[in-house]
C-alpha cells in the first residue's frame, strides 16, 4: 500500500459515505502509518466540524415578510421612475422641440405685439417733432386765421390803406 | 413567502452562519424571486428555482466576503480549544454533545470554512455537510459534475490540512 493512498481515499469521498471494507482497510493502515493516522485524525474532525456546521439553522424573524415587501415596493417606486427616465429618453428630443416651438410662438404672440405697439406710441411722440407734423400742425395754424387776419392779409391794415390813398391822392 | 420563507432561511443558513447575513440573503432571494418571476418557465418546482437563487445569492455573498488567509490555535477560543483536545483524546465516542458544545464546533467550523475559497466552502457544506449527492450540487449550482467531483476532493484536502494545522499546533502546545 503506498503510504499516501489512504489519504487519496480520505479526499475522494466524505468520511460517511466510505465502504465498510474501505473503512477497515483505512484503519488498518493508520494503525501502522503515523502520518496517514494523523490525516485520518483531521479529517474525522473535520467531517464533525461540517455535520456542526449544517446542523445551525435560523428561523426568519418576525419582521422578515415586512422588510421583503417593502424592498419589493421601494425597487418597484425605482422601477417606475427608471421606466419614466427611459421613456423621457426617448422622446425627449421630440418633446424638447416641441416645447421649444411653443416657446417661440409665445414669444411672437405676446412679446413682439407689444413690442411694436410701444414702437408706434415711440413713434407717434417722436412724430410730434417730424417735419411734416410741425408743417402739418403749421399748415393746420394757418387754417386757423382769423377772419380778421385773412382781410389784412388780402387788403392790408386800415392804416396802410390809408397812406396809400393818401401817397395816391 | 410565508410558504417558502422558512425553507429559503434555511437554506441560506446552510452556507452563511450569521444570522445578519442569512436574512440578507434571504431578503435578496425574495427580491429576484418577484422581480424575476416573468423568467421562471414552471419546468421545475418553484420550490428548486427559489433554491437555486438562494444558492446563487449565497455563493456570490461568500465570494464577495474577505477571506480569511490561515487559522492558527492562538486564533482559537478557550471554548473551541477545549472542544479541539477533546477530539484529540477520542473523537469516535464523542458524537452527542451538549447544545453548547455543537455552538462551538459550529463556530469553529465557520472559522476554519472562512479560510477556504466560497466555492469550496459551498460544495463541502453540501456534500460533507449536508450528505447531497453530486448530482444535488450540479443541479443547485449549474457546475459540470467533474467540476462539483474535482472541487469536493481539492475543498476536502483543504479542509483537512487546516485542521491538522491546528491539532498539529495543540500538540505542541501541549
Amino acid at each position: 500500500m503506498k503510504s499516501n493512498h489512504i489519504i487519496s481515499l480520505l479526499e475522494d469521498r466524505p468520511l460517511g459515505r466510505l465502504s465498510e471494507s474501505e473503512l477497515a482497510t483505512v484503519k488498518a493502515h493508520v494503525a501502522q502509518c503515523a502520518g496517514c493516522l494523523r490525516a485520518y485524525r483531521a479529517a474525522e474532525v473535520s467531517t464533525l466540524l461540517l455535520k456542526e456546521h449544517a446542523a445551525r439553522e435560523f428561523e426568519p424573524s418576525h419582521f422578515f415578510a415586512t422588510r421583503v415587501l417593502a424592498r419589493v415596493r421601494e425597487q418597484q417606486a425605482a422601477k417606475e421612475g427608471w421606466a419614466f427616465a427611459r421613456l423621457w429618453r426617448a422622446t425627449g428630443a421630440l418633446v424638447s422641440s416641441m416645447a421649444a416651438s411653443v416657446a417661440v410662438l409665445a414669444v411672437l404672440t405676446l412679446v413682439i405685439p407689444s413690442e411694436s405697439g410701444t414702437q408706434q406710441a415711440a413713434g407717434s411722440v417722436a412724430g410730434l417733432y417730424s417735419v411734416e407734423e410741425v408743417l402739418a400742425q403749421e399748415s393746420f395754424q394757418e387754417s386757423e386765421l382769423t377772419d380778421a387776419q385773412v382781410f389784412n392779409a388780402l387788403y392790408g391794415s386800415p392804416g396802410d390803406s390809408e397812406d396809400t390813398d393818401g401817397i395816391s391822392r | 413567502m410565508r410558504r417558502y420563507g422558512p425553507r429559503v432561511f434555511r437554506f441560506a443558513s446552510r452556507y452563511l452562519k450569521q444570522r445578519e447575513l442569512v436574512e440578507e440573503a434571504a431578503q435578496e432571494v425574495f427580491l429576484k424571486a418577484f422581480t424575476e418571476l416573468d423568467k421562471y418557465e414552471g419546468r421545475g418546482s418553484l420550490e428548486g428555482w427559489l433554491t437555486r437563487i438562494t444558492t446563487n445569492t449565497c455563493l456570490n455573498m461568500l465570494r464577495s466576503s474577505r477571506r480569511r488567509p490561515e487559522l492558527t490555535v492562538s486564533d482559537l477560543t478557550e471554548d473551541e480549544n477545549t472542544w479541539l483536545e477533546s477530539k484529540m483524546l477520542d473523537t469516535a465516542n464523542e458524537r452527542h454533545q451538549s447544545n453548547e458544545r455543537s455552538l462551538v464546533a459550529a463556530d469553529l467550523a465557520v472559522r476554519v470554512l472562512d479560510t477556504l475559497s466560497a466555492d469550496d466552502r459551498l460544495v463541502l457544506t453540501l456534500i460533507d455537510g449536508e450528505e447531497a449527492t453530486v448530482s444535488e450540487v450540479v443541479e443547485l449550482t449549474g457546475w459540470s459534475q467533474s467540476k462539483v467531483k474535482v472541487r469536493a476532493f481539492r475543498a476536502r484536502r483543504r479542509m483537512r490540512q487546516a485542521v491538522d494545522k491546528l491539532l498539529a499546533g495543540k500538540d505542541e502546545t501541549q
